[in-house]
């Protein structure tokens, strides 16, 4: 009687500890076996939630199994965030780690560092305009700045908050002697028209979040905040021709696991999506959006992260 | 005529098999999606935006719309029969179609409801269809000011409409409105009332309130007094309302209809305020608004009027404007860009035919859920054949599912659950529950709306007085807070007055 039971418990303890010894081993070698969940951090509608799905719906193909999206919004992707980080660090849960949610760390939300995350690519970014109302009295950036100067914080510029990169950009020129009130806006459909419907001056905003309206001729680029000219845009000054020296602030989307995805794991991610971002489709969506970039991986992109946290950190500090 | 001519292609278009299979499906699942507490019908389209990547840019936004429609009437069906709300615009429906229900009217509580909604409804369509473009320009000249002018006129909507003392609908809403501020605060990046707890960063949602309050209240509350779901009698075959009935309510549904397309237009708005206020008015405004509370059928109309008036008119400036005014609007432009299509001025001389096709979807969808709503009510009534114990285990099955789903986040089920004891909590004591509700919802849109208008207006605080609309409806909501006052105060105004008089003496 109790040798049976003992041998019944001796076959239970193998096959539980076959099944860990299984579980354990399996994600390295034949990794990926099951759907894997793409946390968008943002509501849907958003640049992150069209970059994540679009991602996630591409992805399927190299990496042969289902990619489900599921939004998790809150405290500036920071909710979404801390899902990611405290999920089993096993690969089978992504994430959309994206430049604001990067700035609210340094602004002091959330209890998410740098460090958390393993930042697979970068797999879009784009430099931020300012864009006047087509009705607007000021058709060039000459001609704002020059009323800023003298008079300080009259032009009001919606943004998408305070402690953000426009924040940050607007403190520059402050500093500059260009003074422009910020109008903290954080849903982009209040932001949009308020700009369009002329109730505040100007829109801090990365051109391809405003492209149809860019289209129609309602808004009008002014400045892009860079070093270089836009491809798309030749005709926009840059912030450095107006003797304004503004860059490292260019909104980026990138895709993250948790800091302690195994090396096998995350090599494989990054092959997918980078053979995701060198497709045609994932070219043209890129380039309706204005944010198409080399993707930039590994240490470059952990870099990236890490530079524009201490960039925001330091301005909002001073 | 051209707009004619374009819409009777839209028709054409949307009547053929695909399409309008596409729409009855759409509607069919927001209806039922809508119907079940927990599981609202901005979820459902959520969880839809998936299958719409298969489809044709055309074919998922008549998906998508159909879902919406159906949605926005489905979450009265609960509400009505079960005195749980749906969706948060579905509160109305509680406070006038439950009683009703309780009286053993439940059908002819639901065909008014279907009847008012698919009107309002109708009218918004048709408003999208022909008048896109002035209410477009509309739309565009509220600014913050007035944003927070009509919150405002929403918070102070609920003490109209309430049927408890003012002061105890007004701590109620107060309340609420503290819960709100709870989480990272909308501009500074501050956190309040957090404890610390890193899951307190981002707020309670008010449909995890709301879920808890209402359905969890409600279920612990049916369990604990033994109360039996089943009205005395139920009433007999047929529809339970002669067209006599409705044509009786017209003044009603029109009001709230007119009410529904004007407030659904403006961006950030939506069903929930709009339904709200179009109570407070008709109250103030009906013959029987002494009554209201007791069943009456004015009440029940008007609000649900105005809540599906809202989706034509939140349909203005997503299409016209690329702006979408509300978080189902929101997932119908993911749905739209997924598919490399920019709504806005350019989609009208783009697409035209897209367009309009959406345009008679709206249309098609609001004349069907007529069958839909009341064959949905149909298969609902058996719930109210169910021993309650077993319809208790699903409402706090589906609830927690709800809450969950809202952004996938565990820590809401037990922000869930926590209101639901306190919601049997004031149940019991006989504290209302949904000035709370409307708090948490309305009291965040309000800060927000206050803060920004003054960083818009260099802190200038007389912005909402010298702006003119803005300045209109703070008249109206002073107005409103003295008229449903007016009982209250009358007696003090005349001791003071009185008092005065034996000065004078």
């Amino acid at each position: 009687m109790i040798r049976k039971s003992n041998t019944r418990m001796a076959l239970g303890l193998s096959l539980v500890a076959g099944t860990l010894a299984f579980a354990t081993v399996a994600p390295a070698q034949d990794y990926p076996n099951r759907p894997i969940e793409l946390i968008v951090t943002f509501g849907p509608g958003g640049g992150a939630d069209l970059m994540g799905r679009q991602m996630a719906r591409f992805l399927e193909a190299p990496l042969g199994v289902p990619v489900p999206v599921s939004n998790v919004a809150g405290a500036s992707g920071n909710a979404g965030l801390t899902a990611l980080r405290t999920n089993a660090a096993d690969g089978y849960t992504m994430g959309t780690l994206i430049s604001l949610t990067v700035a609210s760390w340094a602004a002091g939300l959330g209890d998410n560092e740098p460090e958390d995350f393993r930042v697979i690519a970068v797999a879009q970014s784009s430099p931020s305009f300012l864009f006047v109302s087509s009705n607007s009295p000021y058709k060039t950036a000459e001609e704002l700045f020059a009323y800023a100067r003298e008079h300080p914080s009259e032009i009001t510029v919606a943004t998408s908050g305070y402690g953000t990169q426009d924040d940050v950009t607007l403190k520059i020129l402050s500093d500059a002697g260009v003074a422009l009130a910020n109008v903290p806006l954080q849903a982009p459909a209040e932001r949009y028209a308020s700009a369009i419907g002329g109730h505040t001056s100007a829109i801090y905003e990365e051109p391809g979040d405003v492209a149809q309206f860019v289209e129609a001729g309602q808004l009008i680029p002014v400045v892009v905040f860079d070093t270089e000219r836009h491809p798309e845009f030749p005709d926009v000054p840059t912030s450095a021709e107006l003797g304004i020296d503004i860059s490292g602030l260019d909104n980026f989307r990138s895709i993250a696991v948790s800091a302690d995805v195994p090396d096998e794991i995350v090599a494989k991610l990054q092959s997918a999506i980078l053979d995701v971002a060198a497709s045609d489709e994932w070219h043209a969506f890129c380039k309706k959006t204005y944010t198409c970039i080399e993707p930039v991986t590994g240490e470059a992109a952990q870099a990236m992260v890490r530079d524009f946290k201490d960039v925001i950190a330091a301005k909002l500090g001073s | 005529m051209s707009t004619i001519h374009l819409l009777a292609g839209g028709f054409q278009a949307a009547f053929q098999f695909w399409p309008f299979l596409t729409i009855v499906t759409g509607l069919l699942v927001g209806v039922v999606a809508g119907a079940i507490p927990g599981i609202s019908f901005v979820n459902a389209m959520a969880m839809a935006l998936p299958f719409t990547y298969v489809m044709e840019p055309t074919q998922s936004m008549l998906f998508l719309g159909g879902i919406y429609v159906g949605g926005v009437f489905g979450g009265s069906i609960s509400a009505i029969m079960i005195n749980v709300p749906g969706t948060p615009a579905s509160l109305p429906a509680t406070w006038e179609g439950y009683p009703m229900t309780r009286q053993g009217n439940v059908k002819r509580a639901l065909a008014i409801a279907v009847t008012a909604s698919a009107t309002g409804g109708l009218v918004s369509a048709l408003v999208l269809a022909f008048l896109s473009a002035p209410f477009a320009t509309f739309a565009l000249r509220f600014s913050q000011p007035e944003f927070f002018a009509a919150t405002l006129l929403g918070l102070v909507s609920v003490i109209a409409i309430a049927k408890d003392q003012p002061l105890v609908t007004m701590v109620s809403l107060l309340l609420g409105i503290a819960v709100g501020t709870v989480g990272v605060d909308p501009l500074y990046g501050q956190a309040r009332f957090t404890f610390g707890v890193p899951e307190m960063e981002s707020g309670v949602r008010f449909v995890v309130v709301m879920i808890g309050l209402f359905a969890i209240g409600e279920v612990v509350d049916l369990l604990a007094t033994n109360r039996d779901l089943r009205p005395k009698k139920i009433d007999g075959k047929g529809l339970g309302v002669s067209f006599r009935d409705i044509l009786n309510v017209k003044g009603a549904i029109l009001r709230g209809t007119g009410l529904g397309c004007m407030i659904g237009v403006i961006p950030g708005a939506g069903a929930t305020p709009g339904a709200v206020i179009a109570y407070g008015v008709e109250k103030q405004v009906s013959k029987r608004g002494k009554e209201f509370g007791t069943g009456v059928d004015e009440g029940l109309a008007a609000p649900e009027a105005a809540k599906n008036a809202t989706t034509g008119a939140a349909m203005v400036p997503l299409l016209t404007l690329g702006i979408p005014g509300s978080a189902a609007t929101a997932i119908m432009l993911a749905a739209m860009m997924l598919h490399g299509v920019n709504p806005g001025p350019l989609l009208f001389i783009m697409d035209p035919s897209m367009v309009y096709t959406i345009f008679a979807a709206m249309i098609i969808a609001n004349l069907l859920m007529i069958v839909a709503g009341i064959g949905v009510a149909q298969v609902f009534s058996t719930l109210m054949r169910t021993p309650p114990a077993i319809l208790a285990a699903f409402i706090v099955v589906l609830s927690v599912v709800g809450a969950y789903g809202v952004r996938n986040n565990v820590f809401d089920v037990y922000v869930c659950l926590a209101f639901g004891v306190l919601g049997w909590g004031m149940k019991r004591i006989g504290f209302p529950t949904a000035p709370m509700v409307l708090g948490v919802i309305l009291g965040p849109l309000a800060e927000r709306y206050f803060l920004t208008s003054l960083a818009n207006a260099h802190q200038d605080w007389t912005v909402f007085f010298v702006r003119p609309i803005s300045a209109t409806i703070l008249f109206l909501a002073l107005v409103f807070v003295c008229w449903s006052l007016w009982p209250a105060l009358k007696p003090i105004a005349r001791r003071l007055l009185g008092r005065k008089e034996r000065f004078n003496v």
